[in-house]
């Protein structure tokens, strides 16, 4: 009896070592990041490239949106973000590093005839002062417009902000989703929509449709001659003190690297600083 | 349903919906068969719908194939991780519910002293029970970010992730914990008085007495709220959306076997489910459906478990 | 064997004394934990409520425009903005949870007398495991039969474009709303109230109802005025639990509620069942990717602190209200 119980106060005593030992059996990093959901295309592809460069360093993402992602970095929770917006006061205590080239195109659903907008058009469709597709012109529609945006979290949303809405918050119509994928999803399904995505995830295949922003279309060449207006840069973020030395070396990597530019030219974005 | 004496032959019977059956009663009966067979419809519809739906989008290269991340939908793959997942966060919670519970009804029912102790114990059970998943998970989260507890999750350069399926299993354990703590006490306090009396007259000590008479008698109602625990474990959502990382296949934390899938992330059926809505990024329905049906065959099999368990147990011992 | 048995029965009285300190020790570890999660979301919810007061709980400006200044007043330079009147969304708890439980309680009950009494018995035999499978399907499955089915039919058929363009641009009808939250809703909850109310009617003394077929009452008076009657406590307590269930529900209430921080108005006809919304639980899960942002994960925990709070005062009601069954003899 005594026996028995001594031997299963062993075995319980056998089985916590291993976990508490576990983290002395290094090895594998893995490399905690959040942040924009509308490079997560891009991302997903340039981690999977890293991982096969470097076995021992693994990623894990969290695409809570681009605002979200720098919050997190500096609260501490996560090694680094990706943002789709350029630094701003309020992200003190971080270091924004330019990882490449991007665009922010204006959809609408294929069955929409549109195919041109202004800025001040965009400004007045996502502020509530159109709300017919009569109204803006170009459109064989004569529906309520329906309007799908992101939330506060999203890098997309303050940048969107900045250059289309001139600072003003878009109007409580916007549907607001919680990644740039919906975004589209929602779109592609209905008639009347019109939305504002990432050119990762408004190309071929996506079911959406690319407006031109002041007659200029939102592609790769565009884009990367600055001439279409909503371009930006996908930026890394990581802390300013005590970065970690392996998110470091990667986005160097992405930044510089000949393989991590092929990656991003055909996910649909600009490799800006790559090597040919 | 007896009226007046019989009538003689000749007479012509009073219907029985005479003047018993008032007008408001007949409308009370009335409602009560049109929203019995309205309820039928509806059960039927949903258990037909999500059959057929199922039949129609599952095929076997599903279960047999994981998830990846890929442009169309015929390279997104099955949801073999995802299943694997229900598994063993069913497994792990249970494994801490299961023992956990009985302990607790067992010291429900059987001490249970001091009373405020046990007052307190009853109360804060019941409240677990009807709380809200997300709560829970908020918890969770704050729980397993602390650096002290980084070991059951992953860290690097001083980041505690806090998402694995440790932490998923832990807070989806106490989901689990008042359906064994319930099914097990209303088992113990079954048993007559009169046979706890006699393995005492017996010489038998308390704990002998429910090591080896109690607890054995009442393991139907043991594995009853186990069943139903993992009923409502695989069921949960919330808690493994915020608690397990949904990574669409198993990111184990290093490469020792089995501690280091669990110190990983990886995703459940229900996440996936989640995830291939048309609210959730993936976007796919149709694996969503087949997903689904999976998730339903296992509820059921777990209830039809549980009604053979009970049946069984019916059938069983007899105290006189 | 015999001698273990003795070895027990020696050390029989400091056996029992043990197992009764360890498993009070366990017993106390476990209500400890459950008590420190009540003391560690207060704790971490009184800033906002500090900053509000009773102000929390009432109307006052778009709560989306609230939440992003809370979350982005997060940083290191700016004070935080601790600024939220969470009326919107205790009102559209209360609108569904109300909603749904009002149409469940009238229908469960009615369909349990049914299948307890007035159901055919091999109807019966078909519809108790039935009951109880739907009891126990996920919530992310009604979810999901709402978003694929539901929605769609509703903003096809059911919402008008006179309807959509009264409302814009304030919000958008998209089908996602009032009605089809209410519906999933009500049927998600109905299964586990009937199961409950079965249960209760099953236990009444079979003599009572006897009886009063046996005065000449009819079946479905019997049944209403004695059976009904006798287990109110327990229609109480399955509408307890029920609205635990309906208040904590959030994925579901994620897939068809639409999403927008937004009161409905009865006031707007027929429009303010196609209206969206996003209730308490929901509002969690939505933003919980904020919660870097000590304001926001401030309030954050505020919510979850009222729910928290909701579901301890509906567990105390039903505990309240079952006592007066024991009475009767009637277990339930």
């Amino acid at each position: 009896m005594r026996l028995r119980s001594r031997l299963r106060g062993l075995v319980a005593l056998a089985a916590v070592i291993p976990v508490v030992a576990l983290p002395a059996s290094a090895g594998a990093t893995t490399l905690f990041g959040s942040g924009s959901s509308a490079e997560q295309p891009i991302l997903n592809v340039l981690f999977k490239a890293y991982n096969k460069l470097h076995h021992n360093v693994r990623f894990n993402y969290l695409p809570d949106g681009g605002n979200a992602g720098v919050t997190d970095v500096q609260a501490g929770r996560r090694l680094f973000s990706v943002n789709t917006r350029a630094p701003l006061p309020s992200d003190a205590g971080t270091t924004y590093f330019k990882l490449w080239l991007d665009g922010l195109c204006i959809a609408v659903n294929p069955q929409n005839s549109v195919s041109n907008l202004t800025i001040a058009q965009t400004k007045d469709i996502f502020t509530g002062v159109f709300t017919n597709w009569s109204q803006p012109g170009g459109s064989n529609l004569s529906s309520t417009i329906d309007p799908f945006g992101r939330n506060s979290s999203a890098g997309l949303y303050t940048f969107f902000q900045q250059a289309v809405l001139g600072g003003a918050t878009q109007s409580s119509n916007v549907a607001q989703e919680t990644s740039d994928g919906l975004v589209a999803t929602n779109v592609s399904k209905d008639p009347n929509a019109i939305g504002y995505i990432g050119l990762a995830n408004s190309g071929k295949g996506s079911g959406v449709k690319r407006l031109s922003i002041n007659g200029i279309a939102c592609s790769q060449t565009e884009i990367k001659s600055e001439t279409y207006p909503l371009f930006r840069y996908a930026w890394g973020v990581y802390p300013t003190n005590h970065p970690s030395t392996a998110v470091e070396k990667f986005f160097d990597w992405v930044r510089k690297s000949k393989q991590a530019g092929q990656i991003i030219n055909r996910g649909g974005a600009v490799a800006a600083f790559n090597n040919k | 349903m007896s009226t007046a004496p019989t009538p003689t032959a000749g007479v012509r019977p009073r219907v029985r919906t005479g003047s018993s059956y008032r007008l408001t009663d007949r409308i009370g009966l009335g409602l009560a068969w049109f929203l019995g067979l309205l309820f039928c419809a509806i059960a039927a519809a949903i258990v037909i719908y999500f059959l057929i739906e199922g039949i129609r989008y599952l095929r076997p290269s599903l279960l047999v194939t994981n998830p990846a991340a890929a442009a169309s939908e015929s390279q997104t793959g099955g949801f073999l991780d995802p299943m694997l997942g229900t598994f063993i966060i069913a497994v792990m919670s249970m494994a801490i519910a299961l023992p956990v519970g009985v302990a607790l009804a067992v010291w429900l029912s059987e001490f249970g002293r001091p009373t405020a102790l046990a007052r307190v114990a009853e109360s804060t059970i019941e409240m677990m029970a009807g709380e809200p998943a997300v709560v829970l998970a908020l918890f969770g989260l704050a729980l397993f970010e602390l650096p002290a507890l980084g070991f059951l999750s992953q860290t690097t350069n001083g980041v505690v992730l806090g998402q694995s399926f440790f932490a998923a299993a832990a807070l989806l354990a106490l989901v689990g914990l008042p359906m064994v703590v319930a099914s097990v006490r209303e088992g113990l306090q079954a048993i007559p008085s009169h046979v706890r009396e006699a393995s005492y007259a017996l010489g038998k000590s308390k704990v002998a007495t429910i090591r080896r008479v109690l607890l054995p008698t009442a393991r139907p109602s043991v594995i009853t709220g186990t069943m139903l625990g993992v009923g409502r474990v695989i069921g949960d959502t919330a808690i493994v959306l915020l608690l397990l990382g949904g990574t669409l296949t198993f990111q184990s934390a290093n490469s020792v076997p089995v501690l280091g899938l669990l110190r990983g992330t990886g995703d459940t059926l229900t996440g996936y489910i989640y995830y291939n809505a048309p609210t959730g990024d993936g976007n796919q329905p149709d694996k969503a459906y087949a997903a689904a049906f999976v998730l339903m065959l296992m509820v059921l099999a777990l209830n039809v478990g549980v009604d053979l368990v009970v049946s069984r147990s019916r059938k069983a011992v007899r105290w006189s | 064997m015999d001698e273990e048995d003795f070895l027990e029965q020696s050390h029989g009285i400091s056996q029992d004394q043990r197992a009764e300190l360890w498993l009070g020790a366990l017993v106390f570890v476990v209500v400890g934990v459950l008590l420190a999660m009540l003391a560690f979301v207060t704790y971490q919810a009184w800033p906002s409520f500090a900053h509000n007061g009773l102000a929390w709980f009432g109307p006052g400006g778009s709560i989306d425009q609230q939440i992003t200044r809370i979350f982005t007043s997060g940083d290191l330079k700016q004070t935080p903005v601790y600024t939220f009147h969470a009326w919107p969304l205790i009102w559209s708890t209360i609108l569904t949870t109300v909603g749904a439980i009002s149409i469940a309680f009238v229908s469960s009950l009615f369909i349990a007398v049914f299948i307890v009494e007035f159901a055919p018995p091999w109807l019966r035999r078909v519809l108790e495991p039935v009951v109880r499978l739907l009891a126990s399907v996920p919530s992310v499955i009604y979810g999901l039969a709402g978003v694929l089915v539901l929605v769609p039919f509703i903003n096809n058929h059911l919402i008008t474009q006179s309807e959509k363009a009264s409302v814009t641009p304030i919000i958008s009808l998209s089908g996602a709303g009032l009605l089809p939250a209410v519906v999933v809703l009500t049927v998600m909850i109905s299964p586990i109230m009937i199961a409950v109310f079965v249960d209760g009617l099953r236990a009444v003394p079979r003599g009572w109802l006897e009886g009063s077929l046996a005065l000449g009452v009819n079946r479905w008076r019997t049944f209403w005025k004695v059976g009904v009657r006798t287990v109110r406590p327990v229609l109480v307590a399955g509408t307890v639990l029920a609205t635990a269930r309906a208040l904590g529900e959030a994925i579901m209430l994620l897939m068809v509620s639409g999403g927008v921080g937004f009161a409905p108005n009865p006031l707007d006809g027929p429009t303010f069942f196609f209206e969206p919304f996003r209730t308490l639980a929901a509002t969690i899960i939505a933003f919980d990717d904020e919660r870097s942002s000590p304001p926001m994960k401030h309030t954050l925990y505020a919510i979850a602190a009222v729910l928290l709070f909701s579901a301890a005062m509906l567990s105390f009601i039903g505990w309240a209200a079952k006592r007066p069954m024991r009475r009767y003899g009637v277990i339930a």
